[in-house]
């Protein structure tokens, strides 16, 4: 019974997400499009931050280093923008790959604030080589499709997300899985135990700087334009919200984050840019009252309703 | 005169990185929001004394006051909670200093605001060159505070407790010392040394929402730079980026003025992670 | 390996010299031991003496500064402490360590995990981990989270987990803190179970005297760094030298 539900589920919901372009306005489609760039970077920054306890600020600087290095390909080059990302995300799994091996020392706090250095340090070196980068103007870059549409890219979207999913979900069921949550819980027990601890974190680094790469590649290539603010803390930001939010170290949490929080923010963009503070006032009472986020809380309604 | 400037900020630094060093070393909690902190104090400054009128002797100390009240508050309802989790302080810190930081923007509005000087004029340096006397008079209350501070560590049963939380929370607690009220109180004189800072700073540099990450991640490069824990290590450490940092802008680049204590930051966390006073801890 | 025949013991642990210093403080000084396959050897001392820090040199969590360790002949010098466990010595911890937010089942897995023999399905290893779990007694709780076990029940667990390494040698860190005299008794006739039934070697640090002078075949005494002694429980218990270091830390 419980194998039924985790198969047909899935692929109910992916059967629906074929609708939306069918009948949603353009706006609501672009909103579609940016949480599953959302869910991409909130569910690849899940696997290291709640899997392996390594709280990245770097994420965020990833998606950048994809980005800009997609986009510099295709504008300098010529390249195109689907071997661009491949290229990105290649580029972001390295700099992931050597960050990771750099904080391999390193605990929680030292760890956090080398990230925070490094995605600062990226961020102002894209900056500031604006004849790289046209800085803060942005660097303007051709899109996937010869003619710009919105549903095609939603389904780029959708595929590339998907992707992500399916393998970030066999990660965490697998023995990999495992090892990602005994670093999580004790990395001193885990060691002890035969676990390779270095090449764990490491390959968490990797493996969700690839992905943030890849993201950041397909969001620059939808927007067409490139801005160091999609490396910015402010980026992090959001990205660290929405998983928070919808429950880290669940594999369902961050693609509920990222959808509640980026529909709500459109909503609330009406009103003003009030979206930041009021995410930040709910992940902190998140944080602080329900740690497990949305999830945990729904898990717990469902468990309670299962005894009774 | 760039000496003099990175001395100035240097010792500004100090105070700044000694709150974030306290709260660090008693509770292993990185206090994200030090930046927002320092510019909260930097805004009721200018806002008590302007739109207030009352005298910067007065506005000054009050500010540093609101900020610790602010502190208390934020360790009992925020952080209490979380000890022994290094995860979830980081997190709620970190997302704590972005409310804040969208707040004052909120609240301040997004332009530079510069309380009035206290002294104005300038004095004649060893017959070398003309310095601002605010920025002297900054670096004058800066030695203070910080004296004032030794003195508070090494000497009073208040500094005594905080030490020997900080070695062993256990045992400080079996002889008789109430760390939860510690805690709370350490905490919010971290949060108060902020204050200290950026009330020291407003009338030279005016505060602005958006300079409050850099100024978190300054402290965090002293703290770290100087080895956490050691008081020695903020100050000297505090010193050693100031001059670094002003040295750098005027002789290599402006632009990439905040680079150097980034890279002086991963250098030292890659190489030496318990920087240049600390504790080798195992 | 030296010779045939049951009579021969091997030495499956041998220290010569170990030294380790943290800055000024030498905690470890020059010690020799051995283990014998098969043994259960008691390592006792007064607080402070460096018994975990002796422990955490054989399991890899540090490196000692001088001296010689070998394992089956194979020295452990360079080795990292993952690869120390995967080459058979297996440890538990002075204050116990499951990985809390996970199932018993999950934590015995994990333990599982650095043997090399990929061949089992899904399904045969939860069988074999099942086994672990019943071994310790434990296999009612297979879906409860290690952090909603009673202390007993955690210190069963971390035990099963080291088991699951398959090790040939057992650290133990003051397993019986914190037991009852009834948990006391069960906890001893699992070790003497492990040893006989797994072939185990077991080297043990405690504080309760009774248990460790009675279960262990030898013991080894360790003060402020230095071996003072090591023979049959009978001579120790009633050495001088022994009995001094242990009055000295009660002055303390």
């Amino acid at each position: 019974m419980a194998n039924f539900k985790k198969f047909w589920i899935p692929i109910l919901f992916i059967i629906l997400a074929i609708f939306p372009p069918f009948f949603l306005s353009q706006y609501w489609l672009h909103v579609m499009i940016i949480s599953l760039f959302y869910v991409m970077m909130a569910s690849s920054w899940n696997l290291i931050a709640g899997f392996t306890g390594q709280v990245s600020f770097a994420h965020a600087a990833f998606s950048g280093v994809g980005a800009y290095v997609s986009g510099m390909l295709a504008v300098n080059l010529g390249l195109s923008p689907w071997l661009g990302i491949l290229i990105g995300s290649a580029v972001a799994a390295l700099l992931g790959l050597g960050l990771g091996y750099l904080c391999i020392r390193m605990g929680g706090i030292y760890l956090s604030l080398t990230t925070l250095g490094f995605s600062e340090i990226l961020r102002i070196i894209i900056t500031n080589e604006d004849k790289w980068t046209r800085g803060t103007m942005g660097l303007q870059v051709p899109g996937f499709f010869a003619e710009y549409s919105k549903v095609s890219n939603y389904f780029l979207f959708l595929i590339v997300a998907i992707l992500f999913l399916i393998i970030i979900y066999r990660i965490i069921h697998s023995e990999m899985g495992l090892s990602f949550r005994a670093v999580l819980n004790d990395e001193l027990a885990a060691s002890s135990s035969g676990i390779n601890t270095v090449r764990v974190r490491v390959l968490a680094f990797t493996i969700s700087s690839a992905m943030a790469g890849m993201a950041g590649g397909l969001y620059g290539h939808y927007l067409m334009l490139i801005t160091p603010d999609i490396p910015s803390l402010g980026q992090m930001f959001l990205v660290l919200a929405m998983a928070v939010i919808g429950g880290m170290g669940s594999f369902v949490g961050p693609i509920v984050g990222s959808f509640a929080l980026e529909i709500l923010s459109e909503y609330i963009r009406i009103y003003g840019e009030y979206h930041v503070l009021l995410f930040g006032l709910v992940a902190l009472g998140v944080a602080r009252f329900a740690p497990e986020g949305m999830m945990g809380i729904l898990n717990r309604r469902w468990r309670g309703r299962g005894l009774s | 005169m760039y000496l003099t400037n990175g001395m100035v900020m240097g010792v500004i630094n100090a105070i700044s990185a000694i709150g974030v060093s306290l709260i660090v070393g008693i509770m292993k909690v990185v206090n994200f929001a030090h930046g927002e902190l320092y510019i909260f104090a930097g805004y009721f400054s200018y806002h008590l004394s302007t739109s207030l009128g009352l005298p910067p002797l007065l506005a000054m100390p009050l500010s540093i006051f609101f900020v610790f009240l602010i502190g208390i508050l934020m360790e009992r309802t925020l952080i209490r909670p979380t000890y022994g989790d290094e995860m979830y302080s980081l997190i709620i810190t970190f997302v704590l200093s972005i409310v804040l930081q969208n707040a004052a923007l909120l609240i301040f509005g997004p332009y530079p605001n510069k309380p009035p000087n206290l002294v104005s004029g300038a004095t004649n340096i060893f017959g070398l060159f003309h310095y601002g006397n605010q920025r002297l008079l900054s670096f004058g209350i800066s030695i203070g505070i910080l004296v004032f501070i030794f003195y508070l560590i090494k000497r009073t049963w208040f500094g005594k407790s905080i030490r020997a939380i900080s070695q062993d929370r256990g045992m400080a607690s079996l002889m008789g010392v109430d760390h939860l009220k510690v805690n709370m109180v350490s905490f919010g004189l971290g949060a108060a040394l902020a204050g200290a800072a950026g009330v020291i700073i407003a009338p030279i540099f005016p505060v602005t929402p958006t300079g409050s990450s850099a100024i978190s991640l300054t402290a965090f490069v002293v703290v770290v730079l100087g080895g956490m824990g050691s008081l020695k290590g903020c100050v000297v450490g505090g010193l050693i980026l100031g001059i670094l940092e002003n040295l750098g802008a005027a002789y290599i680049s402006t632009m990439y003025r905040h680079i150097f204590g980034f890279v002086v930051l991963i250098l030292v966390l890659v190489f030496r992670p318990w920087g240049l006073f600390g504790q080798k801890t195992q | 390996m030296e010779g045939k025949g049951a009579l021969v013991s091997r030495r499956i642990i041998e220290a010569k010299g170990l030294t380790k210093s943290f800055g000024g403080l030498t905690a470890v000084r020059n010690v020799d031991f051995h283990l014998e396959e098969g043994e259960i050897i008691g390592l006792i001392g007064p607080n402070g003496a460096g018994k975990t820090t002796l422990f955490n040199l054989v399991s890899g969590v540090l490196r000692y500064d001088e001296g010689t360790l070998l394992f089956n002949g194979v020295s452990l010098a360079s080795l990292k402490s993952f690869e120390i466990c995967r080459l058979g010595i297996g440890r538990t911890f002075q204050i116990v360590r499951p990985f809390l937010k996970m199932t018993c089942l999950e934590n015995i897995l994990v333990g599982m995990i650095g043997r090399q023999n990929k061949k089992d399905s899904q399904k045969e290893k939860k069988e074999e981990a099942k086994g672990y779990l019943k071994f310790v007694g434990l296999e009612s709780r297979e879906a409860i989270l290690a952090n909603d076990l009673t202390l007993i029940e955690k210190k069963r667990l971390e035990m099963a987990r080291a088991l699951a390494t398959q090790p040939r040698v057992l650290l133990l860190d003051e397993v019986l803190a914190g037991l009852n005299p009834s948990e006391i008794l069960q906890a001893l006739e699992l070790i003497e179970v492990i040893r006989t039934r797994f072939k185990m070697t077991i080297f043990w640090i405690e504080h309760v005297m009774g248990a460790i002078m009675k279960a262990s075949d030898r013991i080894i005494v360790l003060d402020q760094g230095e071996k003072i002694k090591e023979g049959k429980p009978e001579e120790i218990a009633n050495d001088s030298k022994v009995i001094e270091a242990y009055l000295g830390e009660s002055d303390a």
